[in-house]
């Protein structure tokens, strides 16, 4: 609110040219201050401290006070010829997309789905939507972990149920494929409730006369969704896309979880486990800082297409 | 991950500030000085009972006057908390207990206060001599024991004596005989195939190990003839004998050994476990203080021990468990955490821990184990059990599940000595 003032005062006032030259800190200014502050200590701080130790060797002994050795950025390097570390990052990405993805197009027929159906429903709907999202992660993941659970899981249970099908003592933790498989269903049963209500809020206002007119002039469903529905809720999608990508891209607990129930194994690494395991794990902070400084340069690249759009749209209006 | 960053740079910033204060006050352990101090000791998982805890509270209090503070640490991410908070003077525990192949990493940083000039008072040469050398730098003692415990075999007598098997004498024996135990149903042997802490015991029988020292550098030795071996008879006992999927490690085999819930038979004729599991071993019957529990009793009909033998006969080398116990260097209440340590060496907690069936540091006192049959598999398990390497760098390579990994991928069929080439490597960079 602040931000808005300051920027629109000055216009939206006539201006008497001597005035200008202002040197006295307006109030709005003074009030900007405290949130700058907690800004560059909350975030800046963190932040390079940890391009800092990136270019320094910092094992343990460093963390018991001995001085970093600075080394450029052969942390870097290291990172860059290790085979691990690019089999982590393709996992992650593609880890990140697909889930990203099908939370996007779960969450989108959701949303359309409670504008379609009457208040009783919508609100059934709603609730579930609001309890999968309100429920912390770790007691969401022990449930999900006992569900797909080698022996007594209800997954492998009813699976099993099924003539022809051999899912006994199935056990999901113990390829990647399946392993991952399990994380993204839990991930997206997660952030499913997000984009539905996001998507839902959209659509309200999408508004009921151009959806007639449409109507008149012949579109039928399909290409109502598609052409006058879609374009109006662009923005939305696109800002909910983007954080999921950025969310499925750093997801961390339940991954960690789920090694906790199956295979600790380098294989079962994403980019936070990875990093991790550098730092807290075997105590190298150096490559460790380094990896989280790729992925926050990772995740500005994939951010790319979100914030050029945004200039496009500022370029036409 | 920004905000464990950030905890750790301060965490490093305080140590740095006050590493200069931390190392002064520490020769001065008189209980005049420890008057008053009110400490704190972590404790790793719930191995200590808490008997043990209201019996160090009471004493600490008779003793300074001061109040000392238990908090327990899961085992699982320990290393990390320790990582952060021990060069953190206003976070640190003044005592703490480690697990005892992570002595080497710490004492090394140097997170721990020199306790060579009370090392005599507490017990000196008849503390547990392989657990002392992993906390001593140059001759001098930083962690000590705390308590040791080791893995013995738990199995069937019901299982084993209806196929006609008798207790083995030789390593052989053992993978032969769990081998043919083996249905679809039911283990021969229960062993998760990354569960490295059980499995090492093969290598070591064979001669085998996992890193040595080569001059003043640690090397891993994976891929040496006698390791290989070992391995090798692993993965064959691996594939004849578990139905346990190849990535399950720390599990809690005896859930397997007990009759199962649903089915009213076991999973498992045999399984390898730490000596104190035999308190979740026996007929379950439903508890009475929580009926959605069970408990456990002992029936010696259908349960026994044996200890693992070795290829030639004897006990084999197994895998010696157990934590130390160190005073932490950046610790302000020196004299206090000094204080507690005479109390853990004294010889009425040892006892406890003995009673208790913790294996105590002080060999004098083992004799307060008993001499049951879970008392006797103990000490006998112990006699021949031997430590992980002690390189520097060891606590981060089970910090990164290395291990785990290396031998997941052994159960799961891959070509020993290749595998063991490629993880060397990976030894290699960490253990210095």
């Amino acid at each position: 609110m602040t931000a808005t003032l300051t920027r629109d005062a000055p216009a939206a006032a006539p201006k008497p040219p001597a005035q200008r030259p202002r040197r006295r800190l307006s109030v709005p200014h003074l009030l900007l201050i405290p949130a700058i502050v907690i800004l560059l200590v909350g975030m800046g701080y963190p932040l390079i401290w940890q391009i800092v130790t990136s270019m320094q060797e910092f094992g343990i002994k460093q963390q018991f006070g001995q001085p970093a050795p600075f080394v450029g950025l052969a942390n870097y390097f290291s990172l860059a010829t290790d085979p691990t570390m690019w089999e982590v990052v393709v996992r992650s990405i593609a880890f990140c997309f697909i889930t990203a993805a099908v939370t996007l197009v779960v969450g989108l027929l959701l949303a359309v789905l409670m504008t379609a159906v009457g208040t009783v429903v919508r609100l059934i709907l709603q609730i579930s939507l609001l309890l999968a999202w309100a429920m912390p992660v770790v007691a969401a993941m022990t449930v999900w972990i006992w569900l797909f659970d080698r022996r007594r899981g209800v997954v492998n249970y009813l699976l099993d149920m099924i003539p022809g099908v051999d899912m006994n003592r199935f056990s999901w933790l113990s390829t990647p494929i399946t392993f991952f498989i399990v994380a993204s269903v839990i991930v997206i049963w997660m952030s499913v409730p997000f984009v539905a209500f996001s998507v839902y809020a959209g659509l309200t206002q999408v508004s009921e006369e151009v959806l007639e007119a449409a109507q008149l002039d012949g579109a039928n469903g399909v290409k109502r969704l598609r052409y006058i529905i879609m374009p109006m809720i662009r923005p939305v999608i696109m800002i909910v896309l983007l954080l999921q990508l950025i969310w499925d891209l750093r997801v961390f607990t339940q991954i960690t979880m789920l090694q906790d129930a199956g295979s600790k194994s380098s294989e079962y690494d994403l980019l936070g486990t990875y990093i991790y395991k550098l730092g807290a794990g075997s105590q190298d902070f150096g490559m460790a800082s380094a990896v989280s400084i790729f992925v926050l340069a990772l995740t500005l690249a994939i951010s790319w297409f979100y914030v050029r759009s945004l200039l496009k749209e500022d370029e036409q209006s | 991950m920004k905000r464990k960053y950030a905890v750790a740079a301060i965490a490093t910033a305080a140590a740095l500030v006050l590493a200069g204060c931390s190392s002064t006050g520490g020769d001065a352990a008189s209980t005049e000085s420890a008057k008053g101090q009110d400490i704190t000791l972590w404790l790793m998982g719930g191995d200590t009972p808490d008997t043990l805890r209201d019996y160090l509270k009471t004493e600490y209090k008779k003793a300074t006057g001061g109040t000392l503070k238990i908090e327990e640490q899961g085992w699982g991410d320990a290393v990390a908390k320790l990582t952060t908070a021990l060069p953190d003077a206003a976070n640190t525990p003044d005592v703490t207990e480690i697990g005892n192949t992570w002595s080497p990493t710490f004492t090394n940083a140097g997170a721990f206060t020199d306790l060579s000039d009370m090392y005599d008072e507490l017990g000196g040469d008849k503390l547990l001599k392989s657990f002392v050398e992993v906390g001593e730098v140059d001759g001098k003692q930083y962690a000590l024991p705390y308590y040791f415990g080791s893995r013995y075999n738990f199995y069937r007598k019901d299982i084993w004596s209806a196929a006609g098997k008798t207790v083995p004498t030789t390593l052989a024996e053992f993978d032969e005989t769990v081998k043919s135990l083996k249905t679809d149903t039911q283990s021969g042997f229960y062993i998760g195939g990354s569960d490295w802490r059980n499995g090492i015991s093969w290598i070591f029988a064979n001669g085998g190990d996992l890193a040595k020292k080569d001059g003043d550098k640690w090397v891993g030795t994976l891929a040496s003839d006698e390791t290989v071996k070992g391995l090798t008879e692993f993965q064959s006992l691996f594939e004849g004998a578990s139905l346990a999927p190849a990535t399950e490690f720390d599990s809690t085999p005896w859930v397997n050994i007990n009759n199962n819930e649903a089915t009213g038979v076991p999973e498992a004729a045999t399984i390898i476990a730490p000596g104190w599991a035999h308190w979740s071993i026996g007929d379950l019957a439903p508890d009475p203080k929580d009926a959605t529990k069970t408990v456990a009793t002992w029936n010696d009909d259908t349960f026994g021990t044996f200890v693992l033998p070795g290829v030639d006969g004897g006990a084999a080398p197994v895998f010696a468990g157990g934590s130390n116990i160190a005073v932490s260097a950046a610790s302000k209440n020196q004299a206090g955490a000094k204080e507690l340590m005479k109390i853990i060496f004294s010889e009425d907690y040892q006892t406890l821990l003995g009673e208790n069936g913790l294996g105590p540091a002080n060999l004098d006192y083992a004799s307060a184990l008993g001499d049951d049959q879970f008392a006797k598999a103990l000490v006998e398990s112990a006699a021949g059990s031997k430590l992980t390497p002690a390189a520097p760098g060891w606590a981060a390579v089970e910090g990164a599940g290395i291990l785990e990994e290396f031998f997941g991928k052994v159960s799961a069929g891959g070509d020993v000595k290749a595998l063991a080439t490629e993880y060397d490597e990976k030894l290699d960079k960490l253990l210095n």
